[in-house]
């Protein structure tokens, strides 16, 4: 590799961080900034903002049904995605190619028309919008992601783990509660991590499958039809700063994971 | 299993730990009697209720989908059974109004795809050739960091660089390029960035575990045969590197296909998407349920197709550059 390509491809490196970067910048220092007409240049400084935003009831309500519904949907994501995941490690039975395609098929359908056919899907077993469509929503868009998450970590257990538990005389339940679920874990943490993020950022299923009350990507994307705001800026930032942390810690210990 | 329980000599509940007591009570013997006795009741056990699941849940929404698209009404009006009816297909292929935002719709995203697999394939490179192994994680996790934020809060961020006071602005008017505010906003350029900004991540990912996986070794050997820079790229790395290619444009043109609120939050009246379409359908409350039904049928078999074709031309192109 020449040092000229080497130059340019660390060009294009920090010009794509930079690139990701610039408009969060933007948005944290907009946070600050102690006026009401957002844009540069900034005068004066403020944490007004963030008071403003956590004394608002609305965001504090919408976050609050966030959360609800994100644990709720990961909960069941966790045990289809691991239950399927276990079930797809059997090698070959008949009918395992569909039930792979099956499983990852809420990965690959358009947002919109998840979104949509879960619309229609709740009116057909006569639920109505709102938080238990959402979870539902949630929760099947998430069992994809669990299931790739932990079936990856199945493929490096070894066999004889299992096996010696069965000869001493452990059944396949006791045996999966106590020797491959532990092995799961890390795995299993990582997954559920993820699940979390994806249901509390997700937009499109919450707004079709929702009732009156938003969930907190819901009412952003109201607030932004209206205009922005300022409070839109601090509540933004403390979602990034927050989901950051977590989404982080759940790539960094899973990447070591699967390194060793 | 049930000899084992037998000679277990008899413990006082202190000793024994918690999963031994649930083994050997006498309600899970019976349990775990009836149905794991032969490898055929375990099977039945571990498959049954995911497969359920899958069906009535994954499959479920899109069957039912389909057969509402199928309808003349729905939802079913009091009295009258709804007739089968294909008339909301035909609507598509009869009204030019719905032409432009599918063919917008794909041209999007498609382009999308190429563009952003131009613009990140050389960072994927950097971060899995340039990089020290130690630091791979640590540069990759850096520009992670947005990707957590969620669809809203990040297309608000960008909001705030492509606006008439947005930070784009401000810079042209520094550098002197222009005096008034270029209005960014509600068109097809601001569409487009937003959605390149939101899914090149999903091409970074697969980018980079691709060509992490191809050993330096090779490029060296193909230098020491006397490959130039170009040969080894086009010979070498780009073939092995195809995997990654084809996931990572599969998963940006479906997300790019299906994304509703940047069209909604960044475009105008003349960047109307297929998703917007679609969407229009259920929010009047008359009755077009079926027409939007018909609509996102088209769409996801139109989007599946082009992805499983795009597919399978990768494969044939890894099967040719084997030879």
């Amino acid at each position: 590799m020449t040092p000229r390509t080497r130059v340019l491809m660390s060009i294009a490196y920090w010009g794509f961080a930079l690139y990701l970067f610039l408009p969060i910048t933007m948005m944290v220092m907009m946070s600050f900034k102690d006026s009401k007409f957002i844009g540069f240049p900034i005068r004066a400084w403020t944490t007004d903002w963030y008071g403003h935003a956590i004394a608002n009831g609305e965001f504090v309500s919408a976050t609050a049904y966030s959360l609800i519904v994100a644990v709720s949907s990961t909960v069941i994501a966790l045990v289809m995605g691991t239950w399927l995941a276990v079930l797809l490690a059997r090698k070959s039975f008949w009918g395992r190619g569909a039930v792979f395609a099956l499983t990852m098929l809420p990965a690959v359908v358009p947002g919109i028309i998840s979104a949509i056919s879960f619309r229609i899907y709740i009116r057909l077993v006569d639920l109505d919008p709102g938080m238990i469509a959402i979870i539902f929503g949630h929760a099947v868009h998430n069992v994809p992601f669990v299931a790739l998450v932990v079936g990856a970590r199945l493929g490096t257990m070894p066999r004889s783990h299992t096996e010696a538990a069965q000869d001493l005389g452990a059944d396949p339940i006791i045996a999966f509660v106590r020797i491959t679920l532990p092995y799961l874990r890390p795995a299993m943490i990582g997954a559920a991590v993820f699940s979390l993020l994806l249901s509390f950022d997700d937009f499109v299923r919450s707004f079709f499958l929702g009732s009156y009350e938003p969930t907190l990507p819901v009412l952003l994307f109201s607030k932004l039809r209206s205009g922005m705001s300022p409070e839109i800026n601090a509540i933004s930032t403390m979602v990034l700063i927050v989901t950051a942390l977590l989404g982080l810690w759940a790539e960094r210990s899973m990447r070591r994971m699967n390194k060793g | 299993m049930t000899s084992t329980t037998d000679t277990t000599p008899p413990a006082r509940p202190g000793d024994v730990p918690f999963w031994g007591r649930v083994a050997n009570s006498r309600g899970y013997g019976r349990f775990s009697d009836a149905m794991l006795s032969s490898p055929r009741r375990q099977f039945v056990l571990l498959a049954a209720f995911p497969i359920l699941w899958i069906t009535l849940t994954h499959l479920g929404p899109l069957v039912q989908m389909f057969r509402v698209s199928l309808l003349d009404a729905y939802p079913p009006t009091r009295d009258i059974a709804p007739q089968f009816s294909t008339e909301h297909y035909a609507i598509f292929f009869q009204d030019r109004l719905f032409f432009a935002p599918f063919f917008r719709t794909l041209v999007f995203s498609t382009t999308l795809t190429l563009i952003t697999l131009i613009l990140v394939y050389p960072v994927a490179y950097f971060l899995a050739r340039h990089v020290k192994r130690d630091n791979q994680i640590l540069f990759l996790l850096l520009l992670l960091i947005p990707f957590w934020a969620g669809e809203i809060i990040r297309s608000y961020a960008l909001m705030l660089v492509l606006g008439n006071n947005g930070a784009l602005n401000m810079a042209l008017r520094f550098v002197g390029l222009t005096d008034r505010p270029i209005p960014f906003m509600y068109t097809n350029f601001a569409v487009s960035f937003a959605i390149i900004y939101l899914t090149a991540l999903y091409m970074l990912l697969p980018l980079y575990s691709a060509l992490e996986k191809i050993p330096p070794s090779y490029a060296e050997a193909a230098a020491d045969l006397g490959a130039g820079p170009l040969t080894r790229f086009w010979r070498v790395t780009l073939p092995l590197s195809l995997d990654g290619v084809s996931s990572g444009c599969t998963l940006v043109f479906l997300i790019a296909t299906g994304v509703y609120a940047v069209p909604v939050l960044f475009g105008g009246p003349s960047t109307t998407t297929f998703a917007e379409t679609i969407a229009g359908f259920f929010h009047v409350a008359g009755d077009r349920w079926p027409t939007g039904a018909a609509f996102s049928m088209i769409m996801l078999v139109t989007a599946l197709t082009i992805a499983m074709v795009f597919n399978r031309l990768i494969r044939l192109l890894q099967k040719e550059k084997r030879r």
